[in-house]
């Protein structure tokens, strides 16, 4: 009697777990609204239900470490190129099998392997207060150790994955003493001692703490698009400047996209990644979050298109990733906190 | 009695379960530090020490400052409104300190509400930055200080009337009274309020981060995430635990080895004394300023936040997260308070001295950040689903990683010492005469606690309680890391839009949190007062 209980349970489980819908498990770092619309998107057109887990990326690469080949995730999604390196490193993302994704996305918002893909980007620029700051001084990231910016830099502190990345990008390109130089130099010029966040760093300029900061261009158009009055007007009072045009161009991260090593429906998951590089969706993610997209055939939306063309940085994205310890060093011994 | 044995081995093994977190992590200690951590030592040990006490001490001051005397003048007069300022002076930690943070800036940073106001009346106001240290100590002051105002009114509430009358009669004055009598004999209380604010203090990330301030908790993550050397973040996690024992025993060492037990709890109801003129101004002053600061200002920042960006469909989806909210915090509530029940009782009847001490040190679980325990868990529970599935074939991975009962024991870990002190507070006030009166004419320990003990208690254990459930409804980086992957809680939502910045999407589910714990606060009190007039009548 009992062993014909224990059998029909053993039917039941199985038949629950044969019954299971098409889905797709992502781990993501993103917290926007536009992502929500376009899983659900995803799921209308082809079927394939999306389960979101949203924490940050730190916090979801350990636990795909932890959860090894029992983890339920097929996708990381992160809102940079540096974590999306080390979840590869640590083994935890397979290449990603798409002839879409190769003709699609340029080389450099790769990895090598495809084990990861840039979906968006976001560039690092100068925003500057026009009164008090003449443009013709500026002039690249390295300008801003120069002395005459001495108390006007507003920027956040090492903290952030963003000035991470920045600080890479310049390790690559100058080498380790030019950028440590670089480094000691913007910390004499810092107007306050490094705190809050990008878009706390431009209403600092319309108060005049400082005349110039550091900010991703996302977050400016975040905030000329806010709610709040204020937040706008401390966008619409501040100028942009696009760093290192004469050489290397601006520095620019990605937000990506890698399929995990024991992605239970890899399928889908390479089904969801084509759809999100698609030229529809990828104009979606720029109008609705003003992110570049990776995608170049895909459009710019008007905001983006207000602040110009650029020239960026070629740097293969998975340097900033690999040189980021050596940033994180570099912050502290210059004492930039 | 016959049984203590028994009762010592039962203490052991829930402090042992509870200890599970700490066997992963001290086999982590024993891996030796890690690459990073000559660097970590040599630019910051003295920033994380300094700035660590700069905040305990800081914050410990304002919230002893602000929670004691506004449970004084509640306790003690009689004040128009009093029952709704009691209950006001509570709400504001249901504001999470990052929000707070967060709220503070929008309030007087630049451009903020008070700019706005400014233009609005035409005045120039002052606004500036008030991301430095010393901002820190007052925005963790104001959401933390109801720790100290819980605790301290619980105690004087319920001072014996007789001592009252007693020391009116001697001709001892208000004051005399209030620092001589009141004070020493809330001491235990108010100290098991501070403990729970200091461990908060340094338990703090997100403010702490938003800041720009190096903090012992913000160094664990920069050495886990952007040194990548988890091992050298478990050393300072260490350390931070030895930072967390210090305080506690420091300030254990202040409540002294004195007795203050009174079985003379009844007596009747204590007459408030009536406040008339400028004494009348200052209750009202002291009742209302953190009132203002702590909850008034905030929630008015929250709803500028809210209304320009208000829409229907995330109003209805924060109505489900806060369904989901309440259903975990419930859940972690009781069985914290359950756990805290039995461990204090087990090693009371158990006859072992050492053992008695024991439960103390389970409740350090509240000063090691969430995502330590987080990670301990995950490690600890990575052995457990390798074992059973080379052992058995049984791949148990979904239950472990992401399923709810590892969350709810998180929970358990980490806010057992909200629940513990309270309770043992009162537990220690109550004394140990009632129950051996009850042993002496033939009760047995489970009827004593039944009949005597838990009913005494009852208070305490309702304030346990709602403590443990605000706690975890606030509660960010163990949810973060451990949440079942369907759920999803105000605090964690908020939390997500305000580190993308976006906080007029992130003070909707905020305010939700403040709304909610508001009013399970007002039905708490409701019940209280009903419940006692019920007894009375």
């Amino acid at each position: 009697m009992n062993k014909i209980f224990l059998f029909a349970l053993i039917l039941l489980v199985a038949a629950c777990g044969a019954a299971d819908k098409e889905e797709v498990t992502i781990y993501t770092h993103r917290h926007y609204d536009v992502d929500q619309q376009i899983f659900d998107d995803f799921e209308e057109e082809t079927g394939i239900h999306v389960n979101v887990v949203k924490a940050g990326a730190d916090e979801l690469i350990e636990r795909l470490v932890s959860e090894g080949d029992q983890s339920p995730a097929d996708l990381l999604m992160t809102v940079d190129a540096g974590r999306l390196v080390r979840a590869a490193d640590a083994n935890l993302l397979q290449p990603i099998e798409s002839e879409t994704v190769s003709s699609t996305i340029p080389d450099k918002l790769r990895s090598a392997d495809n084990s990861w893909v840039g979906l968006t980007k976001r560039a690092r620029i100068i925003v500057y207060h026009p009164d008090r700051v003449n443009p013709e001084e500026l002039s690249s990231y390295e300008g801003l150790a120069d002395s005459i910016w001495n108390g006007r830099v507003l920027i956040r502190s090492s903290s952030s994955i963003y000035n991470q990345s920045l600080m890479a990008s310049v390790i690559a390109n100058l080498g380790e003493d030019a950028a440590r130089q670089w480094a000691a130099g913007v910390v004499e010029n810092f107007a306050r001692n490094p705190s809050g966040n990008d878009r706390d760093q431009v209403k600092a300029i319309l108060a005049g703490e400082g005349d110039l900061a550091v900010i991703n261009t996302y977050y400016l158009g975040l905030l000329l698009n806010s709610a709040d009055s204020q937040e706008a007007q401390a966008g619409e009072a501040v100028q942009i400047f696009w760093p290192n045009q004469e050489d290397r161009g601006a520095h620019i991260n990605v937000s990506g996209v890698g399929l995990t090593a024991n992605s239970p429906n890899a399928e889908n998951a390479i089904a969801l990644i084509e759809y999100m590089i698609s030229q529809e969706v990828q104009e979606l993610y720029a109008s609705a979050n003003y992110e570049y997209p990776a995608n170049p055939n895909a459009e710019v939306s008007d905001q983006l298109k207000s602040w110009g063309e650029f020239k960026e940085d070629e740097l293969p994205l998975a340097r900033l990733g690999e040189l980021n310890d050596e940033a994180v060093i570099i912050f502290d011994e210059v004492g930039w906190p | 009695m016959r049984d203590t044995s028994a009762w010592s081995v039962a203490t052991l093994a829930l402090v042992l379960i509870l200890a599970l977190p700490y066997i992963a992590f001290t086999s982590g200690l024993l891996a030796g530090t890690g690459h990073k951590w000559s660097h970590l030592m040599t630019y910051f040990l003295n920033k994380f020490f300094i700035n660590s006490v700069i905040l305990i001490v800081g914050v410990g001051f304002l919230a002893c400052l602000l929670g004691i005397s506004a449970a004084w003048v509640i306790s003690r007069y009689e004040l128009p409104g009093r029952k709704v300022w009691a209950i006001l002076l509570y709400l504001p930690l249901a504001i999470p300190t990052y929000i707070m943070a967060y709220i503070y800036v929008g309030l007087v940073g630049y451009g903020g509400t008070t700019t706005k106001l400014g233009q609005w009346i035409g005045v120039d106001l002052p606004s500036g930055n008030i991301m430095n240290i010393y901002g820190l100590v007052w925005v963790l002051s104001l959401s933390l200080f109801p720790y100290v105002y819980a605790a301290a009114r619980a105690s004087f509430s319920k001072r014996p009337a007789a001592l009252l009358e007693t020391a009116t009669l001697l001709g001892a004055s208000e004051r005399k009274y209030f620092f001589s009598i009141a004070l020493p004999m809330a001491k235990p209380a108010i100290i098991g309020g501070l403990l729970l604010v200091c461990m908060e203090v340094l338990n703090d990330y997100g403010a702490a981060k938003y800041f720009g301030i190096n903090t012992f908790t913000t160094g664990i993550f920069r050495s886990w995430t952007a040194l990548k050397d988890l091992q050298s973040a478990v050393y300072l996690a260490g350390l931070l635990i030895a930072f967390a024992i210090l305080v506690t025993l420091l300030i254990r060492l202040a409540r002294g080895r004195k007795s203050y037990a009174s079985n003379s709890d009844s007596g009747g109801p204590v007459k408030r004394v009536k406040l008339e003129g400028k004494r009348k101004v200052l209750a009202f002053l002291i009742v209302g300023f953190p009132i203002i600061f702590g909850l008034i200002l905030p929630i008015i920042q929250l709803f500028m936040w809210v209304i320009p960006a208000f829409d229907y469909a995330s109003f209805y989806e924060n109505i489900w997260i806060t369904a989901q909210s309440l259903f975990v915090a419930a859940m972690a509530a009781i069985l914290t308070v359950a756990t805290a029940i039995a461990l204090l009782f087990f090693s009371k009847w158990n006859a072992l001295s050492f053992i008695k001490r024991l439960p103390s040190i389970s409740t350090v679980g509240y000063a090691i950040p969430g995502a330590m325990i987080g990670i301990a868990l995950f490690s600890g529970g990575r052995y457990f689903v390798d074992f059973a599935s080379e052992q058995f074939g049984w791949r148990i991975g979904y239950l472990v990683y992401g399923g709810l009962p590892i969350l709810l024991y998180a929970y358990v870990f980490r806010f057992l010492a909200v629940a513990y002190y309270p309770i043992e507070a009162t537990s220690l006030r109550m004394g140990n005469q009632l129950a051996e009166a009850s042993y002496t004419l033939g009760g047995n320990r489970f009827n004593t606690l039944r009949k005597i003990e838990l009913p005494i208690l009852k208070p305490a254990l309702w304030a346990a309680l709602i403590l443990v459930f605000i706690d975890t409804l606030k509660e960010l980086p163990l949810t973060l890391i451990l949440k079942p992957y369907d759920i999803d809680t105000l605090a964690m939502v908020a939390y997500n839009y305000a580190d993308e910045e976006q906080m007029t999407k992130a003070a909707l589910p905020a305010l939700m949190l403040v709304s909610v714990v508001g009013l399970l606060s007002f039905l708490f009190e409701w019940w209280r007062s009903y419940s006692s007039k019920a007894k009375d009548g």
